[in-house]
């Protein structure tokens, strides 16, 4: 049971990243990824993270996937009119990622993962995830904070229209 | 009022105002100048208030934890933090009412106010900090806001030029200083100034002696860059492009005294290394003496004070590393005031006779404006050091600090500076206010019409050169404030500083103030000399040729490199595809995920050829 | 499951994330390959986090930590996709083609 529930997960990760990866059509490239990112989030809760999990489809489904559609609304011409690829072009894409892949597969073939006797539940605990971010982690969130921010700015910056007409 | 309500005053009443002013108000620039002026007025206040209340335990907050890494926000109330506050205060405050006058017609008043506020903020919080970080922070805050204030007329290219200039320059100072912040951490754990000074468990104690000198050398970098010291200072006679009143806030309480005051606040540091000592003295003495000559030879009223602040900096320098806080701090604070007060003076002149040169502002009549020609004659004499004004005995204090075990080069450097700093601030005096009669006549009032000194900017210039007269009685109060014992200096002991002013002052006199004087100088006989000294000893020209060249040619050799061996090989590959026939089209065709895939491509690779174990 | 085979799961993915950069000409599309590899690396480092790590919260905060990230990356390449659509009425990347040499 449990184990089928894991396989679940994996094939709508795989599905998903199928579609979001391959289709031409930029609405099934979407719904690809937010099958995608369902099954992430599921895997995340079997590997024992609830809390991340929630973080998973909150943030990315939720809150990412929704913008994306947004976007494809916003700049709607491409979406209407799906375009063409080049055989070349799409062949050497494949070359390229394949090879990437296989060479990673490679070099993930000779290391050697030493493994640790499982932690203790009470480890899992979100309250550690929480002290952790405002104690040991702090300056990180911070900086993290601060990266929100101007990304934020910037983006209202540039896809703010230009009201004056100067390039401003 | 308890301490923390007063600094919250000082430091936040302008950040209110810079915040209001540049959020709300960009269209009532008239409320924006009552907005920044009373915050500029608060501020002060909480400023006197607390130099009144006197030295007090510092503030610590917890600003959080990161690791074994406290991070703190606090205020230090010590003598140099309380007095060299109210100078701030008090000097942006002139600044700010004289620029209602001398930005009247502007139209982006707001912007400019504003930045004066962002200004005093930052400048503020960084002489009260406690935390060598949040100084660091306030710092590059400081930097940030005098590069707007000297690229405000943004649309002049030679502003943004000078701003950017001044901004990258001192960043090179800065990387020096980060880098010394961050080594003060690692040796001695924590931020904290008062801990990093105290005597016995303090960083002098902690670190190794060659680990102090690094730190100390790396923080005077900083210093260099802000100071604006030999070789870093080519970005101050360039950041003139600001509008005067920022010059003067730039060149007397804010900005380049940053550098001074980060000195002062960590003295005993410095004092901890013998090394890094000498390296400042020699610094100091070359910067002192070397913008004096440049001074002597400069034909704008701005430059030459412009150079004189590098040099009177250079002054100060001297005086801290020669082991006397007080000199430092003291010609700090009489400084400020006098170079504050001629520069507001010329840009009282430049303002009504549109002109920056000397003896432009000379024949067109400078001596007719009483305000302004009262301010130069004694902030000029307060600079060059005639008794009984401030620079006397500010300057008086650096020689006997110098001169303390015995005669050195360094005595004599600064005794030579001194005396070329007395003869090319008379050259400026007598210039503006000693034309000859027949150059004179030939442009009378020109500009007879309006007053030509507002009182908006009259009353500034009236109250610094009351401050500027009387700034050289303050020394004792000002050692007291340091918790010094300022020693009494017999009259023999001040002869030689005396004797070499009135030198300088009388070569002045028969170059420029008689009737019959050439009014070229003594240095024009000698033409490579002149040249050399009114191209700044050629230190631009120098960064042109050599540091910008040097740059241009890597630069090239990596072009070429790129052209030949990885263009060159690429395009071939390229054509090599094309010639088997697959219609590839050419590498460089500007796609971003052609060239993404090659990347990864051959990262690929060579993760396999990692994998197999190659 | 095991760690290699989370590793290879998400090597799969980060490959088809690739692919997809390589291939869209709409950028939309290249910006969902992205998104596909961070949550390859993200996987990655859950997977680290569950077998080879003794405190799990590190591997925790690190996720989030991409997941702020990633936020903060769609905003600004949305915001420039919308730029770019404003002012030259296309988000094709054959079209933008300035970096020709």
């Amino acid at each position: 049971m449990e184990l089928g529930v894991q396989y679940l997960f994996v094939a709508l990760v795989l599905v998903g990243g199928g579609m979001a990866a391959l289709s031409r059509h930029v609405l099934y490239n979407i719904v690809g990824l937010g099958i995608s990112l369902f099954g992430m989030a599921g895997l995340f809760l079997q590997l024992g993270s609830p809390f991340v999990a929630a973080m998973q489809l909150l943030i990315y489904l939720g809150g990412i996937t929704v913008a994306i559609v947004f976007a494809m609304m916003l700049s709607i011409a491409m979406t209407l009119d799906p375009p063409t690829r080049t055989p070349v072009k799409t062949g050497f894409a494949a070359v390229a990622a394949l090879t990437f892949g296989v060479g990673l597969h490679g070099l993930i073939g000779t290391a050697s993962f030493a493994a640790a006797p499982p932690a203790p539940t009470d480890a899992w605990a979100v309250a550690h995830i929480g002290s952790a971010l405002l104690e040991r982690y702090n300056l990180v969130f911070e900086t993290l904070s601060v990266v929100l921010l101007l990304a934020i700015i910037g983006a209202i910056l540039i896809a703010r229209p230009d009201r004056r007409g100067d390039a401003a | 009022m308890e301490p923390l309500s007063l600094i919250l005053l000082t430091t936040v009443a302008p950040l209110v105002a810079f915040t209001l002013a540049i959020l709300f108000l960009m269209r009532q620039p008239r409320l924006a100048q009552v907005v920044v002026i009373g915050g500029g007025t608060l501020s002060l206040a909480g400023a006197a208030l607390l130099l009144f209340q006197g030295p007090m335990a510092p503030l610590r907050y917890l600003w959080f934890t990161s690791g074994d890494m406290a991070l703190r926000f606090g205020f230090l109330f010590d003598g140099i933090s309380l007095m060299f506050g109210v100078a701030v205060a008090l000097i942006t405050l002139c600044v700010m009412v004289y620029s209602l006058g001398y930005m009247g017609h502007d139209p982006s008043k707001t912007r400019y106010f504003a930045m004066l506020a962002l200004f005093e903020w930052a400048m503020l919080s960084f002489v009260y900090a406690v935390d060598l970080l949040q100084s660091f922070i306030f710092w590059e805050l400081v930097g940030l806001a005098s590069f707007f204030l000297i690229g405000f007329w943004y649309e002049r290219p030679s502003a943004t030029a000078a701003a950017k200039k001044a901004f990258l320059m001192t960043r090179v100072g800065d990387v020096g200083l980060f880098i010394g912040v961050l080594l003060v951490l690692q040796v001695a754990g924590h931020f904290d100034i008062p801990g990093l000074l105290a005597a016995d468990t303090g960083l002098v104690a902690q670190a190794q002696p060659a680990v102090l000198t690094m730190i100390t050398l790396l923080i005077f970098v900083g210093i260099v860059g802000k100071s604006a010291q030999f070789p870093l200072h080519t970005w101050l006679p360039d950041a003139m492009e600001g509008p005067t009143p920022v010059s003067a806030l730039l060149h007397s309480a804010t900005m380049v005294a940053a550098g001074v005051y980060l000195m002062a606040r960590l003295h005993p540091l410095f004092m901890g290394s013998e090394t890094t000592l000498g390296v400042i003295l020699v610094i100091a003495s070359i910067t002192a003496l070397l913008a004096a000559t440049m001074a002597m030879v400069a034909t704008d009223i701005k430059k030459v004070l412009a150079y004189s602040s590098i040099s009177q900096l250079g002054f100060m320098l001297l005086g801290l590393a020669a082991g006397s806080l007080f000199a430092g701090v003291f010609h700090l604070l009489t400084h400020a005031l006098f170079k504050a007060l001629l520069f507001l003076c010329s840009g009282l002149f430049i303002h009504h006779f549109e002109s920056n040169d000397l003896a432009q502002i000379g024949r067109s009549g400078g001596r007719r404006m009483p305000f302004a020609t009262a301010g130069l004659l004694v902030g000029g004499a307060a600079l060059a050091g005639i008794p009984p004004l401030g620079g006397f005995f500010s300057k008086e204090e650096i020689f006997a600090a110098l001169g303390h075990g015995g005669v050195t080069i360094y005595s004599i450097v600064a005794l030579l500076a001194a005396f070329l700093t007395a003869y090319y601030t008379f050259r400026m005096i007598f210039l503006v206010t000693r034309p000859t009669h027949m150059e004179e006549t030939a442009h009378d009032h020109a500009h007879g019409h309006g007053r030509a000194e507002p009182w908006s900017m009259a009353l500034p210039v009236l109250l610094l050169t009351v401050g500027a007269a009387i700034a050289g009685f303050w020394g004792g109060a000002i050692a007291r404030g340091l918790g010094i014992d300022a020693a009494h200096h017999s009259l023999a002991s001040m002869a030689p500083a005396v004797l070499v002013v009135i030198a300088g002052v009388l070569l002045a006199w028969m170059d420029f103030g008689r009737q019959a004087a050439a009014r070229t100088g003594f240095i024009a006989r000698i033409p490579a000399v002149e040249k050399l000294f009114s191209n700044g000893w050629y230190v631009d020209a120098f960064y042109d040729a050599v540091v910008v060249r040097a740059t241009m040619l890597i630069a090239t050799i990596l072009h070429a490199v790129e052209n030949k061996l990885f263009d060159g090989s690429f395009d071939r590959l390229g054509f090599s595809v094309l010639g088997i026939g697959a219609g590839a089209t050419r590498l460089q065709n500007g796609w971003v995920q052609f060239y993404a895939g090659w990347t990864v491509i051959l990262i690929g690779v060579a993760a396999a050829y990692f994998g197999m174990g190659g | 499951m095991n760690l290699e085979s989370f590793l290879l799961l998400s090597l799969v993915l980060f490959s088809l994330g690739l692919f997809a950069v390589l291939a869209h000409r709409n950028l939309i599309a290249v910006l969902i390959g992205v998104e596909l590899m961070m949550n390859a690396a993200s996987l990655n480092l859950m997977a680290f986090n569950r077998f080879s790590v003794t405190d799990p919260v590190t591997g925790q905060v690190f996720v989030l930590i991409i997941i702020g990230l990633a936020a903060a990356e769609v905003a600004i390449f949305l915001s420039i996709i919308l730029n770019l659509y404003r002012t030259r009425r296309t988000i094709d990347a054959e079209q933008l083609t300035e970096l020709k040499g």
